[in-house]
């Protein structure tokens, strides 16, 4: 299949939004949804249904934990939050996506005379 | 990623994973939960937006997407997956073997046949060649032993030694005072421990019997590292020389048989050959000494204690006699040395040792010291069952083979079947990994029932082998253990053949394109390609199973030639035990006394037509000799004119049933004033007296004092010590003409059985002594066969293989037949249809199996004549390369291979052309 790498590419960067997601606070599903569209400024648009299988990956990994509580419309629901792994996988992520966008950024802001 | 995540997650995932199986029903419901919440949320938030309630549940579903599919996702993401999948396959799995149980009995029962002898053999092989003894650190313990060339020093040895080796001796032997001398003098070893094991007469609780005494040094508990379950051990304090404690330790067994696990015992009295001794302690559970992994001494006394109990020699004691050789000893290495180390250091001390103790003569050389290991003690039985058991690991190696040959051939044409089925998943999209797990998913569930099946067959055989192998008289059973050793080999086993016979067919199915069968129609089908894998695999069953069917028949006529050995003396209605009075209460002349009084209280006993007492019970494997130098030859330094011995009571030829030739036997008129008399058989009248009448003649015999004795008869010649060995020559002396007999066999011949006979002469046994005990009692017809134990179990079980291998080779042949046939009904239609005969189309049928057969015996005879000659040792009155045998072998096999296509080949011939070319 032609666009394994792609979606490789978007899986990872995915955990690493749920992961800053659920740094700030604990969330349900959904409302790990709507941080993400919010924080990016509604810039993002996330596949609904791959949220699910990322956050379960995330839990069975030992990123973050889950626990069942009440949402705002009084419905049982489970809230994700990080764990101390996750704080740390986080970092690592979040370091190594910087490094990475720096490199890339230096690459394409080479001009011809820069070389 | 870090290490300190990867480690983590390695103790996440699997901890998440056991959550997600064991809370299965919680984990889909909350999966639901979560997905509806997101969806209610999510329409809750268009509808705020300002859609209408439908179309905004509509949208809310578009964007969410199908939620079988992010569930599916979900259970990946847990890594439920291949579990979920294992569950399916196994599901079908079962779905398909039910749906043949005939093909799984089969397949399972000849799996769990296999597996189980198999197992049955691997538990016995353990047990008797790699169990090691039960002691603390059994592997760190070395045996010492010497050898010597023909001039060593050491001529007296009792125990075991072995002279067959090369032109010298090898002994695990060794005298007391050199013991004592190698014990303190030894830098490279710890303790050294010695022990002597005799089996002696002993009476617990006023209950006399024969029981194994190990008289031990005060260490042996100590460096064998056991504590006593109860009381004390044997201490160094107990093994002083000349101040004897009369102490004992006896065995868990004793204490749970006589004493009901008694506290009481301790301090009770124990009688062993007339000494008293007091129990101070019960030996822990299990304990096996040093000797033996098989069983242990009952009975544990001081080393010191040997003048009493077993007295020897001149002056009963062999603690100061430096020329008898007889204590075993073993020890273990120090620390930081190593074998060849310690064993260059023990070889000086021996050397010295010797010096000190004994009077070394010009021209006497020093034993060499051999450090051993002493894990298993002396490894008798190893010794003695090394080939017959790596012969029966073969031998069930083979049928297990022959197993798993089966079952692939099942499973080949099974998967012929499914060639569509299997088709039509790949066709579907199935991947091929998923195609081939699924096939072997199925092999591996056969082959996890046989493997039940086998460990539970396996467990019971372990009941059924000591049966086989102990004599019928004998009281301690040769013990098998059942432990994870043999779990793990049935388990492997099962495994490995669940991959063998399910590898095969799976890769032939996945061998085929897929799409490239669905265009086929029935009659195109690959009947070439597949046929050969079949055919081969069949053949290869016939050869194995001819391998096995001549291995039992050579086994089978083995046990029939000794059986059908006329050994010269009535054996039916004899009934033999022996009473062996101790020498501290019979000295010389007493012990006769004993035995004629003895003679007369069985002899007056109801229902005993005749008795005699023996030195030398017959096929019993025992033998005693003596000097035989008749007036006239010249004698010479040397034991050389040695002959077999038997000293017996003057009744002995009429009770056994021996034909005098010449001359006359024993009667009354022999007694011990009157001239020394023999009878001597023909054997060693034609040996020694050829062309002359020995009646009459005089010879000389006795080790210290030589006396004349006359011949006064011929008898006929019987077997002696065994059925292998030819009668050999004997002469016999009465036994009230000998200065001492000792330990003697009674025979007696009776209508009773021993159970009726056995109270009776106990009593006359009491009456007489009150400790001693009627030792092994049986009859001569048990004796004859105990001799040929071996031989019974190689016979019982090669049959059994044999007879297992035929019914899986008729299997085999039936189903490739039956297979073919169905396969080629259009081709036999056709035949038909154009004029053939069907007893043409049967011969064609049957002839295909016939050449099948011939290549399979071809082989297997080959085979057979090639292993064959390796138990050669083992065969009696036979070839290896026996034409009876091998002919009734290949016989057996024909007759099986076309009885086993008839059926197949009356179907063939029984088609109906028309039905058949309108099958289609």
């Amino acid at each position: 299949m032609g666009n394994d790498k792609q979606t490789d590419l978007l899986q990872g960067t995915l955990d690493l939004l749920i992961l800053k997601a659920v740094s700030l606070g604990a969330l349900h599903g959904y409302g790990v949804l709507l941080r993400i569209q919010q924080i990016s400024g509604e810039e993002l648009v996330i596949l609904q249904g791959s949220l699910y299988p990322a956050l379960y990956r995330l839990e069975h990994q030992g990123a973050i934990t889950s626990q069942w509580g009440e949402s705002e419309n009084n419905r049982r629901a489970k809230f994700y939050s990080l764990t101390a792994a996750g704080r740390d996988r986080l970092e690592a992520e979040t370091d190594k996506w910087n490094r990475m966008a720096g490199i890339i950024g230096t690459i394409l802001r080479t001009t011809e005379e820069g070389i | 990623m870090s290490l300190r995540s990867f480690a983590g997650r390695l103790i996440a995932e699997p901890h998440s994973w056991l959550r997600a199986i064991t809370r299965r029903n919680r984990l889909e419901a909350e999966m639901e939960i979560e997905l509806a919440n997101h969806l209610e949320s999510l329409t809750a938030d268009l509808i705020r937006a300002g859609y209408s309630p439908a179309e905004a549940a509509r949208r809310a579903r578009i964007a969410l997407g199908p939620t079988l599919v992010h569930k599916e996702e979900m259970r990946a993401s847990l890594g439920l997956r291949w579990w979920d999948e294992l569950g399916a396959d196994l599901r079908y799995g079962i779905r398909m073997l039910r749906k043949s149980p005939g093909f799984t009995a089969i397949a399972a029962s000849s799996l769990a046949l296999a597996i189980g002898a198999n197992t049955t053999i691997f538990s016995l092989a353990k047990s008797l060649i790699y169990d090691r003894l039960n002691v603390a650190h059994a592997d760190e313990l070395r045996m010492l032993r010497w050898n010597g060339d023909s001039n060593a020093v050491v001529h007296g040895m009792w125990g075991d030694f072995d002279t067959s080796w090369g032109s010298g001796v090898t002994a695990s032997v060794f005298s007391y005072p050199v013991y004592l001398q190698l014990r303190d003098h030894s830098q490279a070893m710890q303790d050294l421990l010695a022990y002597k094991e005799d089996s002696m007469n002993t009476t617990f609780r006023g209950n006399a019997q024969r029981a194994v005494v190990a008289m031990v040094s005060g260490n042996y508990f100590a460096v064998l590292g056991a504590q006593p379950q109860l009381g004390r051990s044997i201490q160094p304090s107990d093994d002083h020389v000349g101040a004897v404690s009369a102490v004992a330790v006896i065995s868990d067994w004793v204490w749970e048989r006589e004493f009901d696990r008694s506290v009481s015992a301790l301090g009770q009295t124990i009688n062993v050959n007339q000494s008293l001794l007091t129990a101070v302690g019960v030996a822990p559970r299990e304990f096996t000494g040093a000797k033996s992994v098989q069983s242990s001494p009952d009975v544990f006394v001081p080393l010191s204690m040997q003048p009493l109990v077993d007295p020897k020699g001149k002056n009963a004691s062999l603690l100061d006699d430096p020329d008898m050789w007889w204590v075993n000893i073993t020890g273990r290495t120090r620390a930081g040395v190593s074998n060849a180390q310690a064993q260059a250091g023990l070889n000086v001390g021996l050397a010295a040792a010797v010096r000190g103790t004994m009077a070394v003569k010009a021209g006497d050389t020093m034993p060499r010291l051999d450090l051993v290991d002493g894990s298993r003690g002396l490894q008798f039985a190893a010794q003695m069952f090394k080939k017959p058991i790596y012969v029966l690991m073969t031998l069930t190696g083979f049928v297990l083979l022959l197993a798993c040959a089966n079952i692939a051939n099942l499973l080949l044409a099974r998967g012929a079947q499914r060639q569509r089925e299997m088709t039509v998943r790949l066709a579907l999209g199935a991947g091929r990994g998923r195609v081939l797990r699924q096939l072997l998913t199925e092999s591996l569930l056969l082959a996890g029932i046989g493997g039940a099946g086998g460990l539970f067959l396996g467990y019971l055989g372990r009941n059924v082998i000591p049966r086989l192998m102990a004599n019928a008289w004998d009281r301690d059973q040769l013990n098998v253990p059942m432990d994870w050793d043999v779990f793990a080999f049935a388990t492997a086993v099962t495994l490995l053949t669940g991959l063998v016979f399910g590898l095969a067919p799976a890769w032939l199915a996945m061998r085929s394109e897929a799409g490239s069968s669905l265009k086929q129609n029935a009659q195109t089908t690959t009947r070439r390609r597949r046929g050969l894998g079949g055919k081969a695999i069949v053949a290869f069953q016939i050869a194995l199973s001819t391998l096995l069917v001549v291995g039992a028949g050579l086994f089978l006529r083995t046990l029939l030639a000794l059986n059908s050995i006329d050994v010269g003396f009535r054996t039916d209605h004899l009934v033999l035990f022996e009473v062996a009075p101790p020498k501290q209460r019979y000295g010389p002349g007493k012990d006769v006394q004993l035995h004629q009084r003895l003679e007369q209280g069985f002899a007056a006993l109801p229902g005993v037509q005749g008795m005699t007492p023996s030195l030398t019970a017959y096929i019993a494997n025992n033998g005693d000799n003596d000097d035989f130098l008749p007036e006239g030859e010249p004698g010479t330094k040397d034991r050389s004119g040695a002959e077999d011995v038997n000293v017996v009571g003057n009744t002995f030829f009429e009770t056994m049933g021996i034909p005098m030739i010449a001359g006359r036997s024993f009667g009354p008129q022999d007694t011990a004033s009157s001239q020394k008399v023999a009878v001597i058989n023909e054997a060693l009248a034609k040996k020694r007296f050829p062309n002359t009448d020995p009646v009459g003649k005089r010879f000389k015999t006795g080790d210290d004092k030589p006396v004349w004795v006359q011949i006064v008869g011929v008898c006929a010649d019987t077997y002696y010590a065994n059925l292998r060995d030819m009668p050999p020559p004997q002469f016999f002396m009465p036994y009230v003409q000998q200065p001492d007999v000792g330990r003697m066999t009674y025979a007696i011949r009776t209508q009773l059985s021993p159970a009726e006979l056995v109270p009776a002469l106990r009593r006359v046994v009491q009456q007489a002594d009150r400790d001693l005990p009627l030792i092994d009692v049986r009859t001569q017809r048990e004796q004859i066969d105990a001799t040929m134990q071996m031989e019974r179990m190689f016979a019982a079980l090669t049959t059994g293989f044999g007879v297992l291998a035929l019914a899986l080779a008729c299997v085999g042949i039936y189903g490739i037949m039956a297979y073919s046939v169905a396969n080629r009904t259009n081709e036999i239609g056709i035949r038909l249809a154009l004029g053939a005969q069907p007893r043409q189309v049967r011969g064609m049928i049957l002839g295909e199996s016939g050449w099948l057969a011939g290549v399979g015996v071809l082989v297997g005879v080959g085979a057979a004549l090639g292993l064959a000659r390796l138990v050669k040792t083992m065969l009696y009155g036979i070839r290896p390369w026996d034409p009876m045998t091998l002919i009734g072998g290949v016989s057996i096999l024909v007759v099986v291979a076309l009885g086993a296509s008839w059926i197949p080949a009356r179907r063939a011939a029984g088609v109906q052309p028309m039905e058949a070319l309108r099958h289609e």
